[in-house]
């Protein structure tokens, strides 16, 4: 049966897992591989293996658990292994990768940030800073039927929002960098311009917590901060 | 300013609170062994698009447009809608934050007054206002923690 694997740790990480179980429904039961230096956290892959917010509830928790009583290595959602034996085989073969990995995360912890602006005050910052935009503005409000002016408008509007947010997004994420160890940025989502990862050391979570806090402050309430973590590190591995 | 911070205590074993928050580094990070198989998931891809950002299209375009000559309306009362904003917040997040009872009072009553001629498409946004803001509570400065 395939093995579904959640994480890689040192072979002297406690892998405390009472009370926690695996993906799947029935959830499966949560057993490890070890070999010489290194451990692994692994299950029986169910049948119908989904996305479902009990598995990906179950996965998140495991690691989460590990990652309170030493270095892990948090695996991608879904990766599975064609049985125990062929996940010890990998330990042994990626040992001396996943082992520098280990220790460069120890101690370590991902805190992911992402920032949204009110549109609002950003549309009408563009119409007060934009001749262009309130010219467009005025002439399609004026003329509703003028699809292309609308066009030109909504394009025009487009590319200062997105030159905009840019702007303020590499300021944000070198203001945070400064309290954080490494940096990782995503994609921005529908909501938020700005999505970055930051590995921090656990002795420094509370300046980069209070980092993100300032920063937030200084921004205004045209922005919406969302700090999430201690995570595992997901973005660092 | 406005944080919404979520740390996800690791002795909660919970981890769903904000599942939706950390769903992309869950799915898209993360350590992959390059011998063996992400199995393929049924509905992965459907939340992954959820999540990601939609940037230029036709529709994106008339909606700024239109957004655009709706401020454009607005913009001889700029400073009623601002305050109208300041009150929306401050009513929502009123009861967290006493101290700011006074000052609540005196906005509310200033709005009153200047929203006598305002016509429907300003009492439209009133009412999407609420709904938007849900998530986020602006006005002052505040830190929800949610461990769940």
């Amino acid at each position: 049966m395939p093995t579904y694997i959640y994480a890689i740790t040192a072979a002297d990480h406690p892998l405390r897992l009472d009370g926690l179980s695996g993906v799947g429904e029935p959830a499966s039961d949560l057993r490890t591989v070890k070999t010489a230096e290194l451990g692994a956290v692994v299950s029986d892959t169910p049948a119908e293996l989904r996305a479902k917010r009990r598995d990906l509830v179950a996965h998140q928790s495991v690691l989460e658990r590990l990652m309170a009583d030493g270095a892990a290595l948090p695996m991608r959602f879904g990766l599975v292994g064609p049985d125990d034996d062929q996940v010890r085989a990998a330990l042994e073969q990626g040992k001396d990768s996943y082992t520098t990995r280990l220790s460069e995360l120890d101690g370590r912890l991902e805190y992911n940030v992402k920032v949204s602006r009110e549109e609002e005050s950003l549309l009408r910052e563009i119409l007060t800073e934009s001749q262009e935009a309130r010219r467009l503005s005025e002439y399609t409000r004026q003329n509703p039927g003028a699809q292309d002016q609308k066009m030109a408008l909504g394009e025009l509007v487009s590319r200062e929002i997105q030159a905009r947010q840019e702007a303020v997004g590499k300021e944000v994420a070198a203001t945070l960098a400064g309290a954080a160890e490494r940096v990782s940025e995503g994609e921005p989502t529908k909501t938020h311009f700005l999505n970055v990862s930051y590995l921090v050391r656990r002795d420094q979570a509370s300046a980069f917590s209070q980092a993100v806090h300032e920063e937030a402050e200084r921004r205004g309430d045209d922005y919406t901060f969302a700090l999430n973590g201690p995570l595992p590190p997901y973005s660092f591995v | 300013m406005s944080l919404v911070q979520q740390s996800n205590a690791s002795n909660s074993g919970g981890g769903s609170g904000n599942l939706y928050d950390v769903l992309e580094l869950i799915l898209d990070r993360g350590l992959v062994i390059d011998a063996f198989v992400r199995v393929s998931l049924v509905g992965i891809e459907i939340l992954k698009i959820d999540v990601r950002v939609v940037v230029a299209s036709v529709d994106t375009y008339l909606r700024f447009a239109e957004a655009c000559n709706r401020l454009d309306l607005e913009s001889g009362r700029k400073a009623p809608a601002q305050l109208t904003d300041i009150v929306g917040d401050t009513v929502e997040s009123g009861a967290k934050g006493k101290s700011k009872g006074a000052l609540t009072g005196a906005v509310e009553a200033f709005t009153e007054s200047l929203q006598g001629g305002r016509d429907d498409s300003d009492d439209k946004e009133k009412e999407k206002r609420p709904a938007r803001k849900t998530s986020a509570s602006s006005s002052s400065r505040r830190t929800a923690q949610r461990e769940e």
